[in-house]
């Protein structure tokens, strides 16, 4: 009998954590990579399939104090549901651990972040920002899917406890973002009676000379017109549209958008209110706060009215989903990386852009280099950088060449110049660049990867050589294509 | 007709359509709206900035489709300053040589940016428009050019390569003869035993095949990386020549007379109307007379607009070596492997 063509595979787990303002929850999940390159050209690897193998319940994020996260906690935390799920850190190859809303202002987050992404997993990738947040959420939801399908623009609004994270997409494009201090805990309450107000609000209720304190019943009838307000800034900020007395509760920049939408999307906790996807077994948490208030606002509101809505795929779980399935990429197949120098963490992205002018961008590479250590490194203490090459011209045998003396002279400019020399191509010529800078200068360790789109200010994450010979890439800002 | 003068009087035609069409607009010169082929650099990805205007300028009196107003009308064609900004958003699309008013520009432009083929060129009645006719008539030229040329000695020599014959001794045998082009002249094998090392671990050949162009564009690039990749490797890589008209079950041939481990064969495709500059590398291990067709691998598609060429080359040294290490190719390979 015949023996089939297999096409060479291969499974990694992958593992997203999101520590919100309320809630922390885990996903789990493998993704199958395959050779989608016929046989007779140069293996394209992709990811083929992703398939969640388990979820967590919905916790509620430990705190110590109003202000700091308790990390032992959290750890323990994430420790039983891998054992739960049956998983070792060890197994975990690649996926992230996001800190979101308003967890994201504790003190110690960053230090929370960290140290999860070092003890949960072989190569699990640390990341926070609204912006981030949005976009992750955007892609667990199905608004980008939804977007890339249909043609349409599509605005997705994660709605948690302490914020609300819009990520807009067109065509599988990302247009823009923008994040609003509007969430279900911004007023809680305990026995009926307010017991937090959050400083956003308490701005917007000055600017209305309104009266509310803490101690006032949770019936108070200006709690209902502040949630019915906190909708009609949603739809303006849709529009792009936000008054002069909305600005205390934007967070970071304006909408920055160009598209009109067509579609919106809600994810996050206060989705979870308007449409109940979830268990109540697998959602131990309870709140008391202003959440189903708001989802009833968001119901209501006329603004909103105006645009077509559709059901998430995800509701209180999009972010996470997000961050376990849809923050990896993969480099491509061809490709020079030194299996000892990775994983390779937190490496930010200088660019040089090319021009189509091989003459030009050779002229710069020495300054760029050294502009690079001025940027990341002005304390000269070696944080290394990744070097991101852009709008190469075509480039021959002689040319590569070429780039690789450049190169390997620029580095004289680093302080630690026989730290590995991390080079990201947008073009596929890793390979023979690799191959070339290693015949210059064998002691020269060398991470040489191509298909990679990020940009300039970009955090990237390098994990381990896959046996397809790949190598898992996490980025960690924006990446708009406009 | 002698093609090269096909080629003059084709450009000619095109150029004085395009100069017509540019004063027509607003009496600047703009870069041409057809492309051609340029066998020596990559496609140039610039649109034709006339083509923008007269999109640009139809927008302003119009929220929803865009009206392309008569060519003679030029005062309709001035550009203010809020358009000119504008132009950034919709650079990459070029209206006039493709779909006239479509309904998304940006997802078109997006459909069209994922393939070479010629998609979304709109059209004139139920036939082409002039430019895309001309265009492909151009492409079809180029490909024939490649069947029909020789390839330059000047490259063969700069390779530091010697050139061989096939038993072919002109074109129009080759195609009407392709057992012809599997067997090396009795000439050719004297050379080869007389110039070349025996039992190398990797023989190189390069052959134009049914593309000359190919050979010439891309031949170098890949030859240069695939030995500098062998050298990284330890792998010895034996006295490399070219065999003019060669078909590829030449390298049976050569493997019978040199012994080598691995034959890796150049070898310039049949020419496509997408390129007609592509080029595959075949290899197998032990090459013999009456080795079966499923014992050789390709790589193919290697050309400026496909396979890097360069990285094809270094590819090619990680290939081989797995080669050697199986004893195997083709589908002996894959079985051994897997």
């Amino acid at each position: 009998m015949l023996k089939r063509y297999d096409a060479q595979k291969e499974n990694i787990i992958s593992a997203g954590i999101d520590i919100g303002t309320s809630t922390t929850k885990l996903v789990i999940s493998r993704f199958s990579l395959m050779n989608m390159a016929g046989g007779t050209h140069m293996p394209r690897i992709e990811i083929i399939e992703k398939e969640v193998l388990y979820r967590s319940p919905i916790y509620r994020t430990p705190l110590l104090t109003a202000s700091s996260i308790d990390i032992q906690a959290v750890e323990r935390l994430v420790r039983e549901e891998y054992i739960t799920a049956g998983i070792e850190p060890a197994d975990i190859k690649t996926g992230a651990v996001i800190i979101t809303g308003e967890t994201a202002t504790k003190h110690n987050a960053e230090e929370m972040v960290h140290s999860l992404s070092d003890h949960a997993g072989d190569f699990l990738v640390a990341t926070a920002g609204p912006d981030l947040e949005g976009i992750i959420a955007a892609k667990g939801s199905g608004a980008y899917e939804l977007s890339k399908r249909t043609g349409k623009t599509v605005a997705n609004i994660d709605i948690g406890g302490g914020t609300a994270n819009a990520a807009v997409y067109r065509s599988g494009r990302l247009c823009g973002t923008c994040t609003l201090h509007i969430g279900g805990r911004l007023i809680e309450f305990s026995d009926g009676k307010i017991i937090s107000i959050s400083p956003p609000v308490q701005q917007i209720l000055r600017l209305w000379g309104a009266d509310l304190e803490r101690g006032d019943s949770r019936n108070h009838p200006i709690i209902g017109k502040l949630t019915d307000y906190m909708a009609e800034v949603i739809g303006r900020m849709l529009r792009k549209d936000l008054h002069r007395e909305d600005l205390p509760l934007l967070l970071g920049h304006d909408p920055n958008w160009t598209e009109e939408i067509d579609y919106i999307m809600f994810s996050g906790g206060i989705s979870e209110c308007l449409y109940h996807f979830e268990n109540a077994e697998s959602s131990p948490a309870q709140y008391d706060d202003i959440g189903k208030m708001l989802a009833q606002s968001l119901r209501n509101c006329r603004e909103l009215a105006a645009f077509k809505w559709v059901e998430p795929d995800e509701t209180v779980r999009a972010t996470v989903l997000g961050a376990g399935t849809q923050t990896t990429e993969i480099s491509g197949a061809t490709i020079h990386a030194e299996g000892h120098e990775l994983p390779i963490r937190n490496l930010p992205v200088y660019q040089i852009r090319f021009d189509n002018n091989l003459e030009k961008g050779l002229h710069q590479i020495t300054e760029a280099v050294k502009k690079a250590v001025e940027i990341y490194d002005p304390q000269q203490e070696g944080q290394n950088f990744a070097l991101y090459l852009t709008a190469l011209p075509y480039l021959g045998f002689r040319d590569i060449q070429e780039l690789s003396s450049v190169l390997l002279k620029s580095l004289q400019a680093k302080p630690m110049p026989e730290q590995p020399l991390v080079v990201v191509l947008e073009s596929d010529h890793a390979k023979v660049l690799g191959q070339t800078i290693k015949v210059q200068e064998t002691k020269q360790s060398i991470v040489c990867i191509d298909q990679i789109k990020v940009e300039h200010g970009d955090y990237i994450d390098i994990g381990h050589l896959l046996q397809t010979n790949v190598v898992p890439v996490v980025t960690k800002t924006l990446t708009f294509h406009r | 007709m002698n093609p090269e003068l096909i080629e003059k009087v084709t450009r000619l035609v095109v150029e004085k359509l395009q100069a017509q069409e540019t004063s027509d607009v607003n009496g600047q010169k703009s870069s041409a709206a057809v492309k051609f082929w340029r066998h020596t650099s990559s496609p140039g990805t610039q649109p034709s900035r006339m083509s923008e205007e007269v999109i640009e300028a139809g927008k302003q009196d119009t929220d929803g489709l865009i009206k392309i107003k008569s060519y003679q009308n030029s005062n309709a064609f001035k550009i203010t300053p809020t358009d000119k900004a504008s132009h950034d958003k919709t650079e990459s699309y070029s209206g006039k040589t493709g779909i006239d008013n479509p309904a998304d520009p940006v997802e078109l432009e997006a459909l069209k940016s994922k393939t070479p083929a010629r998609i979304g060129v709109g059209r004139a009645g139920s036939r082409p428009k002039t430019d895309t006719w001309l265009k492909f008539r151009f492409d079809h030229a180029a490909a024939v050019d490649a069947v029909y040329g020789d390839v330059n000695d000047e490259l063969i020599n700069r390779l530091g390569l010697f050139k061989v014959n096939t038993m072919v001794n002109e074109k129009e045998v080759y195609i009407r003869r392709p057992d012809y082009g599997r067997k090396l002249s009795e000439e050719a094998k004297k050379i080869i035993l007389a110039k070349c090392q025996k039992g190398p671990a990797v023989q190189i050949i390069l052959s134009d095949g049914l593309s000359s162009s190919a050979i010439e564009e891309n031949a170098e690039d890949v030859y240069l990386s695939l030995q500098q990749s062998l050298k990284s490797l330890g792998l010895d890589m034996g006295t490399p020549f070219y065999i003019e008209k060669g078909r590829v079950a030449v390298m049976d041939e050569v493997g019978e007379l040199l012994k080598p481990k691995v034959v890796v064969l150049l070898i310039g495709e049949r020419p496509g109307l997408v390129s007609a500059e592509s080029l595959s590398a075949y290899l197998c291990y032990e090459p013999r007379k009456g080795t079966i067709e499923a014992d050789r691998m390709v790589i193919s598609n290697i050309h400026k607009g496909g396979i890097p060429p360069a990285e094809a080359g270094a590819y090619l040294g990680t290939v081989i070596q797995k080669v050697i290490k199986y004893e195997a190719s083709g589908v002996s390979l894959v079985k051994k492997e897997g």
